[in-house]
């Protein structure tokens, strides 16, 4: 057997993915096999009825994607690869297949409807969460954490061990998982953790493409094959003095993508705004979240201990359709199973424009709070990271000059003026959306800033401000 | 996030700014946050973990992005050849951001002062250095000064052992590795 490609999927993304025998084992894992039942968008389908896909496509798709950038960076940067790092061809074939391991398995760890429900992943022990310092997000477990579980616990015997991968590469389940988790272990590989959590990854390329075809919008399309076809690493000197080390090297883009990247960063845009922030999916989240919290023993999800992710992997989409549809989960499982979800009456506006808008937005969500009092039954805060400022700090070099580079953001001035803030949502009962929003009004009615306000009269935004 | 974590974390970025002026840019910014919650404790809410350029959570590149629309700070980009570095100072708003933190500030002046006292003044490429180190012994709990510089070698191995093992030594000289 060899690595050659022995296998195609058919992908209504990529046309083909190819795979080797040794990663149809690892495919035919029953832990991979469980990502045919969690479903990559949620509840989506309730306002999309179509967006019935699956994390076992997606995990296909970022495999592929993040082989066709790791070759298009070794084809364009083997000279910064070779002098940095010191890889030769063999360690570059190695490292390629640890990186396609790694993006296959990136998502193995998801819980039932990927993202909705996990909140409720249990806290980390103190001495895990204290390792960076007090931080709100290490506080709990996150799906990477199950990932990472899953690679060394239940996957170490398909990849440490089989036979194939020992003859030939020994790559082990450890050092796949430390390209995920961010871990030293990693070693040299640790610059390509970039394809897969980065400013150009494999991840985001293929959802976009991937969300917006099985939801049937047009908003996440971009010019994938252009945008790999530029990539490439580049070695940084520090502050223009070439005497001095190296900064490591980036991942970039040459002159010719950069209107493709721009396309990919308004894509991830528009997909937040239109689809995965829509506030009717966003509902759905929170019912989901309340009735799985009844479902699960102590309302939290097993630890990623090894006891723990045996329990963990029992739970899929399929099991809490089956108890939603047996009546459990409570006055929130009713919502799921009859679509009568929370309703919004509030949202915080998206940019502030400057520092008094910042405070005004932030006094005004105190007062409709507090006039609301226990009407609001949910808040969820939007954390707008369907753009970073890194994401248009991707360095572009000057194909005709190429000690011209320059950030994304110098070529585009639609992305030079974007700005992004968190955005909180306060929910109401369905039952009680009429009284709310009229207390709602009321209250935007003595605020005449500037403010985007909702137009409870006819159910869109306007701009009060310029309307008056 | 809490508006008020994200009134912290401004009014840390303009002290910062103020203190290391004319020397901040984003590898800075980054690094300097990590150094405070690793080295002082100060809860900035940040969860970092390891690229091959050292700790990195986008979420200081977010912050930073909506401390310039509110001129909160302010930044230029200077080129040279082969690349670019930023140049982030203290905008128009930078003491009203400060007068939204200033509990937080008074709280952790000693810190933020401490932290630009000791990196301040040092190039992206030694913070990056530095911060690995800091990082694999922290996270690895990897003490022993040659399997340490091994380790970040693996990571950075454009850095020589003795590189690494000099910038090693100021930190453990400093009492700030485990």
């Amino acid at each position: 057997m060899s690595d050659r490609v022995t296998c195609e999927i058919r992908c209504p993304i990529h046309g083909f993915i190819g795979l080797n025998e040794w990663e149809n084992r690892i495919i035919d894992h029953p832990a991979f096999q469980r990502l045919r039942r969690i479903r990559q968008l949620a509840w989506t389908d309730y306002v999309y009825p179509s967006a019935m896909h699956t994390r076992f496509e997606h995990s296909l798709g970022v495999m592929h994607v993040a082989s066709l950038l790791y070759d298009s960076v070794v084809s364009t940067s083997s000279r910064v690869l070779k002098q940095v790092y010191g890889y030769n061809d063999l360690g570059l074939t190695r490292d390629r297949q640890k990186v396609r391991l790694a993006a296959l398995l990136h998502d193995v760890g998801h819980s039932p409807f990927s993202h909705g429900s996990e909140e409720l992943f249990p806290e980390k022990p103190a001495s895990e969460a204290d390792v960076s310092g007090p931080s709100r997000k290490a506080k709990h477990f996150r799906h990477e954490d199950y990932s990472v579980g899953l690679i060394r616990d239940v996957f170490r015997a398909v990849i440490d061990d089989d036979d194939w991968n020992r003859r030939n590469y020994g790559i082990t389940a450890d050092e796949v998982a430390a390209i995920i988790e961010g871990n030293p272990k990693a070693g040299p590989a640790l610059f390509w953790r970039d394809l897969l959590s980065g400013q150009l990854d494999a991840d985001r390329m293929d959802y976009l493409l991937r969300d917006s075809h099985h939801i049937g919008v047009n908003y996440g399309r971009y010019d994938l094959h252009r945008l790999v076809s530029t990539v490439r690493a580049f070695g940084e000197p520090e502050g223009g003095d070439s005497t001095r080390d190296l900064k490591a090297p980036r991942i970039g883009i040459s002159s010719g993508g950069w209107n493709a990247a721009e396309a990919l960063i308004l894509a991830r845009y528009s997909m937040h705004k239109q689809v995965y922030f829509h506030k009717t999916r966003i509902a759905y989240d929170i019912h989901l979240r309340y009735a799985m919290e009844s479902m699960l023993p102590q309302g939290k999800y097993p630890s990623p201990t090894r006891e723990g992710l045996a329990d963990y992997l029992k739970w899929d989409d399929w099991r809490i359709l089956g108890m939603l549809g047996g009546g459990a989960g409570g006055e929130h499982g009713k919502r799921l199973l009859t679509r009568n979800h929370y309703r919004l009456v509030y949202q915080t506006r998206e940019n502030p424009r400057n520092f008094e808008e910042f405070e005004s937005a932030e006094a005004e969500l105190k007062s409709v709070n507090k006039a609301l009092g226990d009407l609001v039954v949910a808040r969820k805060t939007c954390v707008n990271n369907w753009y970073k400022h890194g994401s248009v700090d991707i360095p572009v070099q000057n194909e005709r000059n190429p000690d011209d580079v320059r950030p994304l953001s110098d070529y585009s001035s639609l992305l030079r003026g974007f700005t992004s803030s968190d955005q909180e949502l306060l929910y109401v009962t369905p039952e009680s959306a009429a009284a709310a929003k009229q207390i709602v009004s009321g209250v935007l009615k003595k605020d005449h800033s500037p403010q985007i306000k909702m137009d409870f009269t006819g159910g869109k935004r306007k701009d009060i401000a310029n309307a008056s | 996030m809490p508006a008020s974590l994200l009134a912290n974390r401004l009014g840390a970025f303009v002290q910062l700014a103020e203190l290391t002026r004319g020397n901040l840019g984003r590898t800075q910014l980054m690094k300097l946050c990590y150094f405070l919650q690793a080295f002082r404790r100060v809860p900035l809410g940040y969860y970092f973990t390891l690229y091959a350029y050292g700790p990195f959570d986008s979420d200081v590149l977010s912050d930073l992005q909506t401390a310039e629309s509110m001129d909160v700070l302010h930044t230029e980009i200077e080129y040279y050849p082969g690349g670019y570095k930023y140049d982030i100072r203290p905008g128009e708003k930078a003491g009203r951001s400060k007068g939204s933190a200033e509990d937080f500030l008074a709280t952790h002046k000693k810190d933020i002062e401490w932290v630009a006292a000791k990196f301040g003044s040092r190039l992206a490429a030694d913070l990056e250095l530095l911060s690995t180190i800091a990082f694999v012994n922290q996270e690895e709990e990897i003490r022993d000064r040659d399997e340490l510089i091994e380790r970040v070698k693996l990571v950075k191995p454009h850095f020589s052992r003795r590189q690494i093992g000099r910038e090693f030594d100021w930190l453990s000289g400093e009492k700030l590795l485990n």
